[in-house]
């Protein structure tokens, strides 16, 4: 679809991928908005975008379900909607020092990476299946991120493994379900990007996490995750794909 | 890499998907060098381009290394290597009408679609080694090779293209490896149904038969839009090793 005058619906849009992803969208004249838990970071970046920040917490039905009529009401239906929302506890499922891991972080992790984005596609589709279509009788375009831990996780993350690996899974169906409606989905798996969530890590493993990066040896730039999700829009021959964004670390 | 000014290789290129990267390459700026086996194909591409062709059998490491060396004496070292060179038989592995599958059009659909794949794989990217590299990443060129979603899940009297294609998937993370250190980036794409000759060989029937298994949009993809994710691989640094299936939602 053409991104001119359409509005963009982002979940974690206010950091990381989802921050320059929006930047990337409002560039290319998306309206969009900011579904965001942290306000302090989302108003600014939404002022700027001349779009809007609307505080959510994706875990939240209700939360997002208001976001979600709020977000319509300030801009209209989304076109596009990308669920960039989740969280890292990393920690090992058992360990001597410190025992198994704890079943509330444990949970708060997949209710936000799985039960968030697809509680997210519900609620995002079923705004969009009224719209009018465009060419081919395309509505909207669905985009979900996962992580190359979904394929080959590595120590410490089993549960964010599995709750990016279950977003990728999703994938299939959800664009099978949407398909009739003219919606395509779409996932895409990064690797190691330079986000807040990234940089947390320390000095010493970052190199370390760097040195597995084949091609190129540096960790992705989030504008280039955001000119992906930008092309997904653009190209509607793709659906109900998830793509590695990754400089080949496997 | 920004592709404006670069040297881009596409084999198969005077038709079907190939015609589509070459168009969409030339119109970003690229010089591009069609390999193909159609000489007349080949020359009306190159003239609408403004690029070069050249005679071409993929299957053939002589063939493939002297076009590839008269394509750098016109257009200088290539950047970008597509290959689209593909050919289907469409035929059962046997069958109590038409017999054993024979070995000759077994033979040739492996060595067009996979050694050929790989033969130019080996020789464009021999050629990039030493160039100077485009950006302080180092990167030297990137090599995009076209598979099917054949590899994945094949419809019968596909065994032997599918098998190919699933070759062709199953180098894609070793060539990325093995060509990292020199910064060239290996990519795959695994179209569905698109509108090629190729695929025109298929009647109206079984097109529409076909086009129901994809999700949406249900139609036949046109060869740009594959144009314009080799265009998208290219510019983006970070898409390295992996398969990309643009079908449509084809399963």
């Amino acid at each position: 679809m053409k991104l001119e005058g359409v509005a963009a619906f982002l979940t974690g849009g206010a950091s990381g991928l989802g921050a320059a992803s929006a930047r990337v969208l409002a560039e290319a004249g998306a309206i969009v908005a900011l579904l965001d838990r942290d306000m302090a970071l989302a108003e600014p970046l939404a002022k700027e975008l001349g779009g809007v920040a609307i505080q959510c917490d994706v875990a939240d039905h209700e939360s997002l379900k208001a976001a979600v009529e709020q977000a319509t009401a300030a801009i209209g239906p989304p076109r596009i909607a990308v669920n960039f929302a989740g969280i890292d506890v990393s920690q090992k499922i058992s360990s001597r020092s410190k025992g198994p891991h704890p079943i509330e972080s444990m949970q708060r992790e997949i209710d936000i990476n799985v039960i968030g984005t697809l509680d997210g596609c519900a609620l995002f589709s079923e705004q969009m299946m009224n719209l009018e279509p465009f060419e081919d009788g395309e509505r909207g375009v669905l985009i979900n991120i996962a992580s190359g831990a979904a394929f080959n996780g590595p120590p410490g993350q089993s549960v964010y493994a599995a709750s990016k690996r279950a977003v990728a899974g999703a994938t299939l169906p959800l664009a099978r379900d949407l398909a009739p409606y003219g919606i395509r989905v779409m996932t895409i798996a990064p690797g190691f990007f330079k986000t807040p969530l990234a940089e947390g890590v320390d000095d010493r493993h970052i190199d370390k996490l760097i040195s597995m990066v084949p091609f190129p040896k540096r960790w992705g730039d989030p504008r280039e995750l955001g000119e992906l999700v930008k092309f997904i829009c653009q190209n509607r021959m793709l659906n109900g794909e998830t793509i590695q964004i990754d400089g080949a670390m496997r | 890499m920004d592709i404006q000014g670069l040297t881009a290789v596409v084999t198969g290129g005077a038709s079907g998907i190939g015609a589509g990267v070459t168009r969409v390459l030339a119109k970003a700026g690229a010089k591009v060098a069609i390999l193909d086996r159609n000489e007349a194909l080949g020359k009306a591409m190159a003239e609408e381009v403004g690029g070069a062709s050249f005679v071409c059998d993929v299957a053939s490491d002589a063939s493939v290394q002297a076009a590839l060396t008269q394509a750098r004496e016109a257009l200088g070292a290539a950047r970008i290597l597509v290959n689209c060179a593909g050919i289907d038989t469409a035929r059962k592995i046997t069958s109590r009408k038409s017999g054993a599958h024979p070995i000759g059009p077994m033979k040739r659909v492996v060595d067009v679609n996979l050694t050929g794949t790989l033969i130019c794989c080996a020789h464009a990217s021999h050629a990039m080694l030493d160039l100077e590299p485009l950006d302080d990443d180092g990167e030297r060129g990137v090599l995009i090779n076209i598979a099917s979603i054949a590899a994945f899940n094949a419809p019968n009297g596909q065994a032997v293209y599918g098998a190919s294609k699933a070759g062709v998937v199953g180098a894609a993370v070793p060539l990325a490896r093995d060509l990292a250190r020199y910064g060239i980036r290996v990519m795959t794409i695994a179209p569905g149904l698109f509108d090629t000759p190729l695929a025109g060989t298929m009647d109206e029937a079984l097109t529409a038969k076909v086009l129901r298994n994809a999700l949406f949009p249900k139609r036949k993809g046109r060869p740009d839009e594959i144009g314009s994710l080799v265009q998208h691989i290219c510019e983006n640094q970070m898409l390295n090793a992996s398969t990309i299936r643009i079908d449509a939602g084809f399963f």
